[in-house]
């Protein structure tokens, strides 16, 4: 179309919009093709012409600042093969939130696989997904010069090519590879940024935490972010190091949690020291307690009662109070050295029941030997399934079917899916989707036959993670 | 397989309903009919009256069951249908140990078994099985004159019709008139209280496809920016302007008396020598699914022609009752099955029927279609738009290229190595991973304004976009 057709359908676009007759205003060719006997007929044969012109001779103008995103970045390991979309995206879909969605993303990538980025992306803001991603996090979190994040060592001379994602992961690995290098970087790179940035870089200090990294976080106490030199001292108590040696004034708060706690003596022949939660008189002292707990290290604690930290798991009265069990896991967590850490979750797992799914809270902290041990013994007792998914860090498609049938969980689960019970059924769903995260592809394949024998329907969507599972048996988990 | 023909009458909700079952259970009607061989369960895919087979499951142990078809009799008859092949001749059935996704998905939205009909025989009461295997008795024989008769009045049933169409094109013209004289500024803000008007009348002057049309156009107006709606009226009405010249030049043309007043059926299609027929592999590309104003649900399933040397389309386009509720397409996105479609009679063929479907085809690329000599993307829509201006949804094949955003985060679709030359807008919202990928091939739906994009042909392989 030349500029004076344009000219004139921009002409004719207002005459029509303000309303009246436009017929005089149409390029002299188009009032030729449209002349009629009537204003009304010659009005209409303008209106096809011009819709005409519209449709095919205009396109819409593109505007000059088109933005493009960087190509999404390919990932390490192959795609899912499309044969098996459809059972990963009923996983999916079955999964109610990020994170079992996430778990979904873990179990597959544990078996040599990423997501097709159309099935699932992890958010930009995302720590929980398998490292793999961590490309497609930073291309999410929204990379916007021609730079991606390379594949290369990570090195002060490299830093600023990595995307924080990418070198999060790349310095979790040089943690554990090599902590005094990692240190460096972190001491030398992290001093220039923000305080969020400095506390995200902190915190990786806990992968490969040894004697060495003292006199690195010791220096953090002059840190100006309040957060980053709590982190410090968190990590310095872990290491054994006493967060408040001094101590012993009215104001000290360990000595004001200690008061919490009573010291008793059992056994008839060999007398030893017992500790056993005091119970708070009102539901201020109640809240003080748990204030305390969060904030004060287990290292200065058991020195106030002049005990090692093992010594003092082992005194402990666990069953006495319940809340105070979970506050005294919580913070043996937070800042008990490894050794406790450990020997607290051999302690809970081999109570079993209540207490061993109280040793959930130390997943975290555990290496992977012991957080089979705890999962198999929840499975045991099958008293609460539902804590399996919320165990932190688990490694996924590990689980066998020995560790299943020998326990209470399959009659449990073979009772549910052919009772009546609405709830119950509905929760033996749920927890067949976390053993489906678990499970190897054997065990999968076996409980789904299980369950199926029992009455759950063979379609049913609480499968579908169990049925990705089983599916990925070519693939066992890396 | 523990069916008895007892259990099927008792099931039927009428004795009509068994009737036209027993109709149904021709195999001729069941493109695929299969039965689990571990589960109690059967399945097939029976040719009704829409273009889209419907998909019919009974599990033969509790009597649930689900069909697609849009019937509120329950069971359907394609229901019984299936179940009385089940039960007089379960050779028909090939077994297999797997259930097909739509199957699996009814079975875990099931809840909890239905209850065998046997514990209320009350419902068998006023139903035969055996008076509707009865063959129907022929019609009686027509005399001459009667014969004669029914013509005419068919002819003037046809004249009626013709005269009111003709009608409503009229007040057709002169509202479209009535709007450019007081302005589209106000016409588009009105929109929806006169073009509801109008559709009334063009329904009661026998113009139903037309009033359908017209009333849609509120709705398609709202979806664009403010500053695009004036044009997008003009589009749209100058469309109807040259419908309806079409019409009252050629009324007896059977694409524009499917536009206006009403479509042929299904048996017409397939009865006629004139419509074309292709049989091919073919690929769901994707499927667009609307709400109407009149109460009714749009169900287009856009086909490509995976033998065709150029880009070769087809839509299976049903409508059903919205108060029916959710219901599943025979096909899902990147299907391929090999059929024989027939075309209705169009300048443009594009809606078909599945005359037969012939087994399923495995995946693949698109084939390599030889672009545009001129490099033009819509191309293909300028040939459309010689053929039939009156339409507005025309299937393309676009080249490679990518999804970019505008400053309003509008996306566009970008030919690529072309940045600063043909871009075309994109309808609605995009998928953000999108903008990240290389699309060697998209297959979008171009309305002169914007993009519905169908399906791409990507390095990470087929992405569905519908």
């Amino acid at each position: 179309m030349n500029e004076l057709d344009q000219a004139g359908l921009a002409r004719l676009r207002d005459g029509w919009i303000s309303g009246g007759g436009a017929f005089e205003l149409a390029p002299a060719e188009w009032k030729e093709v449209a002349a009629a006997s009537s204003p009304d007929e010659q009005e209409r044969r303008l209106l096809a012409v011009a819709a005409q012109a519209l449709d095919v001779a205009l396109r819409p103008a593109a505007p000059k600042t088109l933005k493009r995103r960087p190509p999404l970045p390919v990932l390490a390991l192959p795609m899912l093969p499309e044969r098996l979309r459809p059972s990963l995206r009923a996983a999916l879909k079955y999964a109610a939130d990020a994170r079992l969605k996430t778990r979904v993303a873990t179990l597959v990538a544990g078996r040599g696989f990423v997501l097709h980025p159309m099935d699932w992306m992890p958010a930009a803001t995302d720590q929980e997904s398998p490292d793999i991603y961590a490309p497609w996090v930073d291309w999410q979190a929204g990379a916007d010069s021609e730079k991606q994040s390379r594949r290369e060592d990570l090195t002060a001379e490299t830093w600023d090519d990595f995307y924080p994602a990418a070198r999060r992961s790349a310095l979790i690995d040089l943690r554990r590879s090599t902590p005094a290098l990692a240190r460096a970087l972190i001491e030398t790179k992290g001093a220039g940024e923000p305080a969020e940035v400095r506390l995200a870089l902190i915190e990786l200090m806990r992968f490969g935490l040894g004697a060495d990294d003292v006199p690195f976080l010791k220096s953090l106490s002059a840190d100006r972010s309040g957060k980053v030199r709590e982190m410090a001292g968190r990590l310095l108590a872990r290491l054994g190091e006493r967060g408040n040696p001094a101590g012993g004034g009215s104001e000290d708060p360990t000595a004001e949690l200690a008061a919490f706690i009573e010291e008793g003596k059992s056994g008839f022949i060999r007398r030893r020291a017992t500790y056993a939660p005091i119970k708070p008189k009102s539901q201020a002292q109640q809240a003080r307690r748990a204030d305390l707990f969060a904030t004060c290290y287990f290292g200065d604690l058991v020195a106030r009662f002049g005990k090692t930290e093992a010594d003092f798991i082992g005194a402990w009265q666990f069953g006495v109070d319940d809340g105070a069990d979970l506050f005294l896991v919580r913070m043996i967590s937070v800042s008990g050295g490894d050794a406790a850490v450990a020997c607290l979750a051999d302690l809970l797992a081999a109570a079993g029941g209540r207490l061993a799914i109280l040793g959930l809270q130390l997943t975290a902290r555990l290496d992977s030997g012991r957080k089979r041990v705890l999962i198999r013994q929840i499975l045991n007792d099958a008293q609460n399934l539902a804590a399996l998914t919320l165990v932190e860090g688990a490694e996924a498609g590990w689980l066998e079917w020995g560790d299943l049938a020998k326990g209470k969980t399959l009659p449990a689960l073979r009772s549910a899916v052919s009772g009546d019970n609405d709830v119950t059924r509905r929760n033996a769903e749920q927890y067949l989707e976390a053993i489906g995260f678990l499970a190897s592809p054997v065990a999968a394949e076996k409980l789904i036959g299980e369950v199926v024998a029992a009455g759950l329907p063979p379609a049913s969507p609480s499968l579908s993670l169990l049925r990705l599972n089983a599916a990925l048996s070519g693939n066992p988990t890396k | 397989m523990q069916l008895d023909l007892k259990t099927i009458e008792a099931l039927a909700p009428d004795q009509a309903s068994l009737g036209a079952a027993a109709k149904l259970t021709k195999r001729s009607n069941w493109p695929r009919l299969e039965a689990h061989e571990q589960l109690p369960l059967i399945w097939g895919e029976c040719q009704g009256s829409g273009s889209n087979p419907y998909r019919v499951a009974f599990d033969t142990s509790d009597y649930g069951y689900k069909c697609t078809c849009p019937s509120r009799k329950f069971p359907c008859k394609h229901i019984l249908a299936l179940a009385w092949i089940g039960a007089t001749a379960p050779a028909s059935f090939a077994r297999v140990d797997q259930t097909p996704d739509w199957v699996n998905d009814w079975l875990g939205r099931r809840r909890k078994p239905g209850q065998p009909p046997a514990t209320a025989p009350a419902r068998a009461e006023g139903k035969s099985i055996d008076e509707a295997s009865r063959p129907e008795e022929a019609p009686p024989v027509e005399d001459a004159a009667a014969a004669e008769r029914r013509e005419a009045a068919q002819r003037k049933r046809a004249e009626d019709t013709r005269s009111a169409v003709s009608a409503a094109l009229d007040e057709l013209d002169q509202w479209i008139a009535d709007q450019l004289r007081l302005g589209l500024a106000g016409f588009v803000d009105a929109s929806s209280e006169r073009c509801r008007r109008i559709a009334a009348r063009l329904v009661d002057l026998k113009a139903a496809a037309l009033a359908g049309r017209i009333d849609e156009l509120p709705a398609k107006l709202m979806a664009l920016r403010g500053e695009e709606r004036p044009d997008a009226a003009i589009r749209e009405l100058g469309k109807l302007v040259l419908l309806a010249k079409a019409w009252r030049a050629a009324p007896d043309d059977a694409e524009l008396k499917r536009l206006v007043s009403t479509s042929e059926t299904r048996d017409q299609i397939l009865a006629n020598p004139d419509a074309v027929q292709v049989e091919s592999d073919w690929e769901v590309l994707g499927e667009k699914i609307e709400t109407r104003r009149d109460g009714l649900v749009s169900h287009a399933t856009w086909l490509l022609d995976l033998k065709s040397t150029t880009p070769r389309f087809a839509v299976l386009l049903d409508f059903f009752p919205a108060s029916a509720g959710r219901r599943s397409g025979a096909f899902a996105p990147g299907d391929r099955f090999r059929a024989r479609l027939v075309f209705y009679p169009s300048r443009n063929p594009l809606r078909a029927l599945v005359a037969d479907r012939l087994g399923d085809v495995a995946p693949g690329a698109w084939p390599a279609f030889v672009p545009d000599a001129a490099g033009d993307p819509l191309a293909a829509y300028a040939a459309f738009q010689d053929g039939a201006p009156w339409l507005s949804d025309c299937p393309v094949i676009l080249p490679a290229g990518a999804i970019a955003l505008d400053e309003k985060d509008g996306a566009w679709w970008q030919a690529a190595g072309d940045p600063h030359g043909i871009a075309l807008p994109v309808a609605g919202s995009v998928n953000q991973t999108l903008l990240g990928l290389d699309l060697a091939a998209t297959a979008a739906l171009w309305n002169g304004a914007r993009l519905e994009l169908l399906a791409s042909q990507s390095s990470i392989g087929r992405l569905d976009l519908s």
